[in-house]
């Protein structure tokens, strides 16, 4: 426990620095939540549309585009960096913790103090880590380009968007709105995304004459100019280049689907020891881990990706480089690579059905690699998350909580019968809704898709626990 | 007592749940306060202490108090304007300055 300990007490001469949102003293009410939460959105928006100043110029490869999605970031804007920093200091933290690198006892307040001081500190660390790498690995322009004096103020923007996407978050998390900061962030800009897709009214100049973006406007626009409207409906369902109404249909449909598989539980009945008549019900969900294993999964190939698309651009003779990755420049939009060689062509989906039946090794080899990842992400996950059966059985024994007709120390047993097999059946479902997206082709990606649903389906689920807490109040 | 396998169940017992808990008798109320402190899985389910739900670890960060530079919720969002207008403000005097330089020259 000592070096630990000393670790986290590294923390201390910092906590009276950081910023930290008041807890709230009295029960905020459901509309003020919904103000704050909008109101936060609106700020997360029009930080995602501002772009930075100083910046020269964002032409040029763009090595994030793969994580752009998971991140909630805008090239250029000053939410480049999006929710980078809380995520990964998250992610460290909870492995430190979980790896018990770090002891963290959750009981004493002092801790939990230092932890969360400790996540923040680090998210900020983070934050102007990176600010410093996006400018001097010249992202924007070679710092001579720039200036000092623009490089400076570019740093500092992208600082204080960072300290900014925290506090929000906090805001959010202490109770002031719905849901976590994160989780809205990512699901709003993946919605913008599909949105975009389906009604932009940019026109791009295609050789076949202007052709809108958006698939619906597309849809329509092509329906009344063109005269052959059979072959104008093809074109609208079918075109290549650019999102067409299938891709809209998909999305919608896995949209569905995914809503669908979220309400698959097991309900096991547990009693209070205490009180008696206190029942109440343990819910093992088909989708335990949530949207984790994707998270994870996506994490890790664009890790893959973008330590590929670094080397292939230095070395693209090496046979071991080539194996990890051969990268061409997109036909379709500037300054975005895309694999066709070697493991990341083989971890990347097939950008459509026609393509898949061209290469069914490259179509299976996908689909193993989603199932068996997501799947062993999430056994991993409910092990470093503590939410793995002895983490649950101790949770509900310090509640006093019992399953009826078993004894108290069979409750893991019991609870082992269905955490695991949910987590890795979980995850491989979640993997295969995945694939399935990315096959139909949906707009903005498949993890896109399920992470923006399952994030959803959970503010769904607390809003009605909003409204029941409400009338539950009103009972008293 | 629940003797389903391992494949979970249909979704009817789940749309049951949330309406149950509405308003009953107190003990009933108090069960159901109960309840939602259990149930677990979702991100941003209730005050659950030690994280119940798997997803929820890494996305619920700040639940606690901790002793720090305090703000309230109102300055975080006026700080975050304060900041849009700040980085908007350097565009116009950029645009200005250039505009200004360019002339000059």
């Amino acid at each position: 426990m000592g070096s630990g300990f000393r670790v986290l007490h590294l923390v201390r001469p910092f906590l009276s620095f950081l910023p930290e949102v008041q807890n709230a003293d009295r029960k905020v009410p459901f509309r003020e939540k919904v103000i704050y939460t909008v109101i936060s959105l609106f700020i997360f928006l029009v930080c995602s549309q501002l772009p930075l100043y100083g910046i020269h110029s964002t032409t040029g490869a763009d090595p994030f585009y793969w994580m752009r999605v998971i991140l909630a970031s805008n090239r250029g804007t000053v939410m480049e960096l999006g929710i980078t920093p809380i995520v990964t200091s998250g992610l460290v933290m909870q492995l430190l913790v979980g790896s018990k690198i770090i002891e963290v006892d959750n009981n004493v307040r002092e801790d939990r103090a230092l932890m969360n001081g400790a996540q923040k500190l680090l998210g900020i660390l983070i934050a102007i880590g990176e600010a410093v790498a996006y400018v001097l690995s010249g992202m924007y322009g070679s710092v001579s380009q720039l200036g000092v004096g623009n490089a400076i103020l570019i740093i500092i923007q992208l600082f204080f968007a960072g300290i900014i996407v925290i506090c929000l978050d906090e805001l959010l998390q202490k109770g002031y709105g719905l849901g976590s900061g994160i989780s809205l962030f990512i699901a709003t800009n993946i919605c913008e995304n599909i949105i975009w897709k389906a009604f932009s009214p940019t026109t791009i100049n295609s050789g076949r004459g202007a052709e809108f973006e958006g698939a619906v406007i597309a849809l329509f626009h092509l329906l009344i100019t063109r005269t052959d409207k059979v072959r104008a409906l093809r074109e609208a369902f079918y075109r290549q280049n650019l999102p067409n109404v299938t891709n809209l249909l998909a999305t919608v449909l896995i949209f569905l689907i995914v809503i669908y598989f979220q309400g698959f539980r097991v309900v096991l009945p547990v009693r209070s020891k205490n009180a008696r008549g206190q029942q109440g019900s343990y819910p093992i969900k088909l989708f335990y881990t949530s949207n984790m294993p994707i998270i994870l999964q996506s994490a890790l190939v664009s890790n893959v990706y973008f330590i590929s698309q670094l080397l292939y651009r230095k070395y693209s003779g090496n046979f071991f480089v080539n194996l990890l990755g051969k990268w061409k420049d997109s036909d379709y939009s500037a300054g975005q690579s895309i694999p066709v060689g070697g493991i990341a062509y083989y971890i990347t989906a097939p950008s459509s059905l026609a393509d898949m039946v061209a290469n069914p090794f490259h179509a299976l080899f996908y689909l193993v690699f989603m199932l068996s990842a997501c799947a062993l992400f999430s056994k991993t996950w409910i092990e470093v998350s503590g939410s793995s059966a002895r983490d649950v059985a101790k949770q509900l024994k310090e509640q006093q909580m019992v399953m009826p007709g078993h004894r108290e120390s069979n409750l893991q047993k019991e609870l082992n019968r269905y955490i695991p097999t949910a987590a890795a059946f979980g995850g491989m479902c979640i993997g295969a809704l995945t694939v399935l997206a990315d096959f139909m082709g949906a707009i903005g990606s498949g993890t896109g898709i399920l992470l923006a649903v399952t994030i959803i389906y959970q503010y769904f689920e607390t809003f009605e626990k909003e409204k029941a807490s409400e009338l539950g109040f009103f009972g008293f | 007592m629940a003797r389903g396998t391992s494949q979970p169940q249909s979704a009817s017992s789940a749309t049951s749940r949330p309406g149950v808990m509405a308003p009953r008798g107190s003990a009933a109320a108090t069960a159901g306060m109960r309840r939602r402190r259990l149930g677990g899985g979702s991100n941003s389910s209730g005050s659950v202490s030690g994280g119940s739900g798997p997803g929820s670890n890494m996305l619920r960060f700040y639940t606690d108090e901790s002793p720090g530079l305090k703000i309230t919720p109102t300055a975080v969002l006026v700080m975050s304007v304060c900041f849009i207008g700040f980085v908007t403000a350097l565009h116009v005097f950029g645009k200005l300055y250039r505009a200004k330089a360019g002339s000059g020259v």
